[in-house]
């Protein structure tokens, strides 16, 4: 008999020294008029090293926002992030993001892509070569390493992205509604492939994902971060034990999605009804 | 489940309804099932689960009359 409820209660984030750490954060975005909106309100939460995360809410509601943060490339109003307990100042080697467009060089091939990042981080020439392509390998694109970018569907450029990613090595990675844009095919392979890669890292690579996609959150995550609408708060924690790879019909995840879907409709429920004043 | 027979329940033991407390059923029940080590495995391990949470959702995978997998989500509210 498989039981899975062992591994993660109580959940690594509380023990030692979280991996990345976000307190009483408000993240504001200026609109187009000029006017600043709160994003995210006071959100307090611990990302364990080796865990997969994910914070899921309705659009507006921070969540893109917060990663942001803690990828270094945006600032809290209020409040703080940490990496390994040290406040995060900027971008770095150890945090990779995968966006949702991949944002690959059109004028390099895929694998040139891929070295490039293993260059930024000073990997030796002769290294760079075999990595990239054991990466290219793994994602399914060891066909494609010669192709340009626009020769690729878009489900392969955001694998090429996620090999850029992964070949740097990064302790965490955070991904920003990265199958965004994907159809529905793709995107469950792309699941797929980040759920391996998360397995075959043996707890030494941290994930947050951003989404608004309920099934998506409880496939790939052990922790999903419910957030109301904007200005976003932290609502629900569902810590799910369950094997992976996980399917997205499986009975604990459809349960789970169920009840997660209900939460954010009586959310967005009861914001129309504040903005609208019914 | 009910405490006390009442009009229609199965009272098969003619206790009456002063006597039977709810450990004596639980015993009654577990006596009749007559459970072998690998039940009595699964019901452990659920009712560890049991004590450990307040919300959620337990799994039980069975195949081929045999429960393979326990998986469970564990709810937390934060606001």
């Amino acid at each position: 008999m498989v039981d899975v409820t062992d591994a993660l209660v109580p959940s690594a984030g509380e023990a030692g020294t979280p991996k990345l750490s976000v307190r009483n954060l408000t993240v504001a975005r200026r609109q187009a008029s000029g006017e600043l909106v709160t994003a995210a309100a006071g959100v307090t939460f611990d990302v364990g090293r080796g865990e997969f995360v994910c914070l899921l809410g309705p659009s507006g509601c921070g969540k893109t926002s917060i990663l942001n943060v803690l990828a270094g490339l945006d600032r809290p109003a209020s409040g703080q992030a940490f990496v390994d307990g040290r406040p995060i100042t900027g971008p770095g080697p150890d945090r990779a993001v995968l966006f949702q467009d991949p944002a690959l060089f059109p004028w390099l091939t895929v694998a040139g892509n891929v070295e490039l990042a293993l260059r930024l981080i000073d990997v030796p020439v002769a290294e760079r070569r075999d990595r990239a392509r054991s990466w290219l390998a793994t994602v399914g694109l060891m066909r494609f390493a010669d192709a340009h970018p626009h020769e690729l569907s878009a489900g392969m450029r955001q694998r090429a992205a996620l090999a850029r990613a992964l070949a740097a090595d990064p302790e965490v990675l955070l991904g920003d509604e990265p199958f965004g844009q994907l159809d529905a095919q793709a995107r469950e392979l792309l699941q797929d492939e980040v759920q391996r890669a998360w397995v075959a890292s043996e707890g030494r690579k941290t994930f947050v994902f951003v989404t608004h996609n309920v099934r998506e959150a409880v496939v790939l995550a052990d922790r999903v971060l419910v957030m109301s609408a904007g200005p976003g708060r932290l609502l629900e924690e569902f810590r799910i034990h369950a094997p992976r790879p996980r399917q997205l019909d499986d009975a604990l995840v459809s349960r789970v999605v169920t009840e997660i879907h209900a939460l954010l409709m009586q959310e967005v429920n009861a914001d129309v009804a504040r903005t609208t004043g019914r | 489940m009910s405490e006390e027979g009442g009009p229609g329940a199965p009272n098969a033991d003619a206790t009456p309804s002063t006597g039977a407390s709810s450990a004596d059923e639980g015993q009654r029940a577990l006596d009749a099932l007559a459970l072998g080590d690998d039940e009595r495995l699964v019901l452990a391990k659920v009712a560890d689960i049991l004590r450990r949470i307040n919300y959620g959702t337990v799994v039980l995978v069975v195949q081929d009359g045999k429960v393979v997998q326990i998986e469970m989500a564990e709810k937390f509210r934060l606001r």
